[in-house]
C-alpha cells in the first residue's frame, strides 16, 4: 500500500511537470522564422543531402529527423576505396562490426550481432534484404556495387514503426543511385597484394521520358592462406562440433582455410517519367557466387557453396497534388543456395506488396499511411548424404499497417508520432511505435533537441522455430520449441543536433532501453527444463542434452553516440564516440549473438590537397566483447588512401592500404560460428577508375 | 517485483506521460501554430533549395575585380517565367559577403525594341540591366532566346544558370538538371573561366558533371 502510495505520487508529479512543461512551452518565445531563411543557412553539401528518408519513410531534413541517423555519403565511399559495405560501415558510431572471414561480416547497430544477425533491419531502396529462414543479410551476395550506392542511412534506434518486424536495434538503408544520376559510363577496377579483384562497369542514359542504368561487376576474393593468414587458432569457441575437419573432426593437422569467394553482381534500373506527375520505375539484380566453406557450429563441410540471388521490382510514383503522392510498389526476392550446413539446397521465395499514401491533413501536418502484404515460401532439400536436414519448409504471411504524423506544433517544436501493426502468420499480431519531440532552441533552427519513446519488436526466423538436429549418436541436439514469441524492444531516446558555425556541427544521442523475451539457445533444457537456466554453459561440449531455442529473459541497454564534423573548402574531418553497454538479465544468458562493443570511437577525414590529389583516412577503434564462450578481442583498425585524377577528371588513380596498424586480425569467436582462424590485416591496394 | 513488471510499470507511466504531452501540446500550443506563419520544420519545396543554391552559388563565387565596380551590392536577375515567387523575401536586401543582396525580377526577354532614339536608349539600359547582374537566373520559358541573352551578357562576368538539360550547349555556366529527385546541377568550367569568374572548389565538387576548360569534354565528378 505504502509503494502505491508512493507510486501514485511520483505519478502525480510526473504528470503534473509535463502539464507544466506543457504550458512553459506554450509561453515559450515564438518568432516568425521560415524554412527557407534555414535553407539559405544551409552549406551546399547540406542543400544537396538535405534530406533522409529512413527514420520516417519521408524526405526529412537531417536536422529535424525523429531518429539518430548517420548517412554515409557516396563521397565517403568513394575516397575510402573499400570494396565492401560492412567495411564501410564499421567506420560509423554506434555501429558493431566484426569480420568471420574473407567474404563474411556481422554486422549490428548496438550490438546483439552474430552469425545471424537479425536484431538490424537492411534495406536496398527501402526494400528489404533479409533471408526470411535465418534473418540475417548475406552482405556478399547483394547485388550492389560500392561505386552505385548513393548513400546510405543508418538509423540507431528501434525502427520498427517506419519499416515493420526486424527493425528491432535499427535499420542500414542502402540507398543507390538513381538512372538520372548515372547518364555517364563508368569502369572501375581494385586489386590488392593478394590477388582481390573488384572490377565493375556501369552505364546509364537519360533519353526523353525514360533514364536507366545498368551495372554489373565481378568480384574475386582469395582465401586467408592465400592472403599471408589462415592460422588455425585451437582456442576457439566451444560448445560447438570442435575444430576443422570433414564433418566436425578435431585434427589441425590438415586445416586449410576456405573462405574464398567469386561474385558475378548485375543491377539494372529504368524510370519512365509519364509526366510531371507520374513515374514508372522498374528494376532486376542479380548476384551468382561460389564460395568456400561455411564454417558452422565447428563443421568444415569441404563443400563449395553456390548461390544464385535475385531482386525485382516494380512501382509507380504519383503526385497527386503538391501536398499529396502516393506509391505502389511490388518487389521479389528469390534466393537459391547449396550450402551443405543445414540443409542441402535452400530456397526462399519472397513477394511484397506495399503501398504509401502522404498527404497534409492540416496546414501544419504531414502525414503518411500505408501498409504491405508479404508473402513467403521457404523450401528447403535434402538430397546427398548429407542428413542434417533440419530447418523444413514453410508458407509464411505478412501483413502490416502504418500511420505517421510530423506535426509543427510551433515555429519550434514539431512532434512526430508513429504507429505501425503487423500480423505474423507464424507467431502472433505485434506492433511498433515512435513518438518524438523535436525542438528547436533558436529560431534559425541551428540547435535541435529530440526526445521521445519509441518500440520494436523481431518475429523468429524460420531456423529458430523449426531447428531440430541431433548430433551423433549421443542424445544431444538441437529441438524445434514447444512456444516462441517475438523479441521486443522499448527505448528511451534523447538526442541534439546542433549547428555550431556554418563548418562546424556536433551531435549527440542517448538512450536506455529494455528488450524482453530475447531468444536464445536454451543450452541443456532437454526439452523439459524452465527456459533459462542460470547456470553456465557446459563448454566441453559432448552431452548437453537438448538445447532449445527460446524467449529466455531480457536485457537493458544504455548508451550514446556523439560526432564532430568540420567542413571547409579543403575536406572534412569527422570524429565520434560511442558508448553502448548491454547487460543480459542472467549471467550466463545466450543471446545468440555478441554484445556491443562498449567503448567505439573513430575519424575520418578527407583533405582535398588541390583539384586533383585527395587524401583519405579512417580510423576506427571497437573493444573487446566479453562473451561466456570466449572474448572478442579489440581492434583498430587505419585505412588510408590517396587518389588522384587522371586525363582531365576523367580518370581517377588510388593507391591504398587497409588495416595499417595489424599484420593479422585474431578469429571471432561468436555464436554459431566459431571462426577458427587469422584473417589478413594490412593490405595495400590500387584502383583505377575511367569516366566515359 | 520483477524486472517485467517493474518496466511494465514504468512503460505505463511513460505512455501516460507521452499522452499527456500529447494533449497538452494539442490543447496549449495549438493557437499558438495556427497564429504564426508557415512551420519551422516543413518539407522545403524543389524551388526553395534552389533558391537557398543561387544563393551559395553568390557566396562561394569571385567575380573579376572590374564587376564589382558597385562596391556595396550583389545583383541576383530574375530573367523569365521562374519559379522562385517570395522564396528569397528573407534574404532579399540583406547583406551577403558584405554586400548587399538585390533581387531584381527582370520579366520576359526582351528581343524588340522600337526602332527609334528612345527605344535603342530603352535597349541600352535594359542590355545594361541584364549585364549588371553578377547572377542570371535563365527560366525554361525564355529557350527561344537562349542565344540571344547570353550572347547579350557574354564578356561582361555573368554567372548564368539555367534549369534546362541543353543550357550548357548554349555556353551557359551552370545548370540544374530537370526531372531528378534532388538537387542536380552541372557546370561549364570553360566558360565560367572565360569570363573571370572562379567558383570554389567546394560547389563544383558537388557538380554531377563539369565541361572541363581544355578538352570542353563532359567529365562526371559525382562520385
Amino acid at each position: 500500500m505504502h509503494t502505491k502510495e508512493i507510486s501514485a505520487g511520483k505519478s502525480a508529479a510526473l504528470i503534473a511537470a509535463v502539464l507544466l512543461s506543457g504550458a512553459a512551452l506554450c509561453f515559450a518565445e515564438q518568432n516568425e522564422t521560415y524554412d527557407s531563411q534555414k535553407l539559405f543557412n544551409m552549406s551546399p553539401e547540406e542543400l544537396m543531402e538535405v534530406s533522409a528518408v529512413s527514420a520516417s519513410r519521408l524526405p526529412t531534413q537531417l536536422q529535424y529527423l525523429s531518429a539518430p541517423v548517420t548517412i554515409i555519403t557516396a563521397e565517403d565511399i568513394h575516397y575510402s576505396g573499400l570494396t565492401s559495405i560492412p567495411d564501410i560501415l564499421q567506420f560509423t558510431p554506434g555501429v558493431d562490426v566484426r569480420k568471420l572471414d574473407r567474404q563474411r561480416t556481422i554486422v549490428g547497430v548496438h550490438g546483439l550481432f552474430g552469425t545471424f544477425s537479425d536484431r538490424t533491419l537492411v534495406l536496398i531502396d527501402g526494400r528489404p534484404a533479409m533471408d526470411p529462414i535465418f534473418g540475417t543479410t548475406h552482405w556478399e551476395n547483394l547485388p550492389v556495387m560500392m561505386e552505385d550506392i548513393e548513400r546510405i542511412e543508418i538509423v540507431r534506434g528501434p525502427a520498427g514503426a517506419a519499416w515493420g518486424a526486424n527493425a528491432l536495434n535499427g535499420v542500414i538503408n542502402i540507398i543507390t543511385k538513381k538512372p538520372d544520376k548515372c547518364s555517364d559510363g563508368l569502369i572501375s577496377t581494385t586489386i590488392n597484394e593478394y590477388g582481390d579483384s573488384f572490377t565493375h562497369l556501369r552505364y546509364g542514359q537519360t533519353q526523353g521520358k525514360w533514364s536507366w542504368k545498368a551495372s554489373g561487376g565481378y568480384e574475386g576474393i582469395e582465401d586467408s592462406d592465400a592472403a599471408g593468414a589462415g592460422k588455425y587458432h585451437s582456442d576457439a569457441g566451444a560448445g560447438g562440433g570442435g575444430g576443422p575437419g570433414d564433418g566436425g573432426g578435431t585434427s589441425t593437422s590438415d586445416f586449410s582455410a576456405r573462405d574464398w569467394g567469386r561474385y558475378w553482381k548485375f543491377d539494372t534500373q529504368a524510370d519512365y517519367h509519364a509526366d510531371e506527375q507520374t513515374k514508372y520505375s522498374m528494376g532486376v539484380s542479380h548476384s551468382s557466387g561460389q564460395e568456400g566453406d561455411f564454417e558452422f557450429t565447428g563443421f568444415y563441410p569441404r563443400k563449395d557453396i553456390l548461390t544464385e540471388y535475385t531482386r525485382l521490382f516494380a512501382r509507380t510514383d504519383h503526385q497527386i497534388d503538391d501536398d499529396t503522392s502516393i506509391y505502389i510498389q511490388w518487389f521479389g526476392d528469390y534466393w537459391d543456395t547449396h550450402c551443405r550446413v543445414i540443409a542441402d539446397h535452400v530456397i526462399y521465395m519472397e513477394n511484397d506488396l506495399e503501398t504509401q499514401l502522404s498527404f497534409k491533413p492540416a496546414d501544419d501536418h504531414t502525414a503518411s499511411i500505408g501498409g504491405n502484404i508479404r508473402w513467403n515460401r521457404i523450401d528447403t532439400h535434402n538430397h546427398s548424404d548429407f542428413n542434417e536436414n533440419v530447418v523444413g519448409n514453410a508458407d509464411e504471411y505478412w501483413a502490416g499497417l502504418f500511420l505517421m504524423d510530423r506535426w509543427a506544433a510551433t515555429d519550434r517544436l514539431t512532434l512526430e508520432s508513429q504507429l505501425r501493426l503487423d500480423n505474423y502468420s507464424e507467431t502472433i499480431a505485434d506492433w511498433s511505435a515512435r513518438f518524438m519531440a523535436m525542438y528547436a532552441l533558436d529560431d534559425k533552427g541551428d540547435h535541435i533537441l529530440r526526445a521521445g519513446f519509441a518500440r520494436s519488436f523481431r518475429a523468429p526466423g524460420l531456423l529458430f522455430r523449426n531447428l531440430n538436429q541431433q548430433f551423433g549418436s549421443g542424445g544431444s541436439g538441437v529441438k524445434p520449441p514447444t512456444h516462441i514469441n517475438n523479441e521486443n524492444m522499448y527505448s528511451l531516446e534523447t538526442g541534439y543536433n546542433g549547428k555550431l558555425s556554418n563548418n562546424l556541427q556536433v551531435s549527440v544521442d542517448g538512450y536506455y532501453q529494455r528488450f524482453e523475451g530475447l531468444i536464445g539457445p536454451d543450452i541443456g533444457s532437454g526439452g523439459g527444463s524452465t527456459p533459462g537456466d542460470p547456470s553456465p554453459p557446459d563448454p566441453g561440449g559432448g552431452s548437453l542434452g537438448y538445447t532449445m531455442f527460446e524467449n529466455i529473459d531480457g536485457a537493458d541497454a544504455y548508451g550514446g553516440e556523439s560526432s564532430l564534423t568540420y567542413h571547409c573548402d579543403k575536406g572534412k574531418l569527422k570524429v565520434w564516440y560511442a558508448y553502448n553497454k548491454l547487460h543480459t538479465d542472467q549471467l550466463y544468458q545466450s543471446t545468440r549473438a555478441l554484445a556491443p562493443a562498449t567503448y567505439k570511437y573513430g575519424l575520418t577525414g578527407q583533405l582535398f590537397l588541390d583539384d586533383d590529389w585527395v587524401f583519405n583516412s579512417n580510423y576506427a577503434f571497437q573493444s573487446t566483447i566479453k562473451d561466456t564462450q570466449a572474448d572478442t578481442k579489440s581492434y583498430r583498425r587505419l585505412d588510408l588512401t590517396l587518389s588522384r585524377k587522371l586525363a582531365g577528371g576523367k580518370g581517377e588513380f588510388m593507391i591504398g592500404v587497409t588495416d595499417l596498424l595489424n599484420d593479422t586480425t585474431k578469429p571471432v569467436y561468436c555464436p554459431g560460428y566459431q571462426t577458427s582462424m587469422e584473417l589478413p590485416g594490412r593490405t595495400f591496394f590500387v584502383r583505377l577508375q575511367f569516366k566515359f | 517485483m520483477s524486472n517485467l513488471r517493474k518496466m511494465k510499470t514504468y512503460i505505463i507511466k511513460i505512455l501516460a506521460a507521452v499522452i499527456i504531452l500529447t494533449q497538452a501540446a494539442f490543447c496549449n500550443l495549438s493557437q499558438a501554430a495556427q497564429t504564426k506563419g508557415k512551420p519551422a520544420i516543413a518539407h522545403a519545396s524543389e524551388n526553395d533549395i534552389k533558391a537557398a543554391f543561387l544563393y551559395n552559388f553568390i557566396k562561394f563565387t569571385e567575380w573579376p575585380a572590374g564587376k564589382l565596380a558597385e562596391p556595396n551590392t550583389i545583383t541576383i536577375g530574375l530573367l523569365g517565367e521562374h519559379p522562385f515567387k517570395d522564396a528569397f523575401d528573407p534574404v532579399k536586401n540583406k547583406p551577403v559577403e558584405n554586400k548587399q543582396l538585390i533581387i531584381k525580377d527582370l520579366g520576359r526577354f526582351r528581343h524588340s525594341f522600337p526602332q527609334n532614339d528612345a527605344g535603342n536608349l530603352e535597349l541600352a539600359n535594359y542590355t545594361e540591366q541584364l549585364r549588371k547582374c553578377h547572377l542570371l537566373f535563365i527560366s525554361g520559358s525564355e529557350r527561344d532566346n537562349f542565344k540571344a541573352i547570353i550572347d547579350t551578357v557574354k564578356g561582361y562576368g555573368v554567372l548564368t544558370v539555367g534549369e534546362t538539360s541543353d543550357f550548357l550547349d548554349i555556353d551557359g555556366i551552370v545548370t540544374f538538371v530537370p526531372g531528378t529527385e534532388k538537387l542536380v546541377f552541372e557546370v561549364n568550367q570553360k566558360v565560367c573561366e572565360q569570363e573571370g569568374l572562379k567558383i570554389s572548389s567546394k560547389v563544383l565538387r558537388l557538380a554531377r558533371k563539369v565541361i572541363d576548360n581544355d578538352k570542353a569534354d563532359a567529365v562526371n565528378k559525382n562520385k
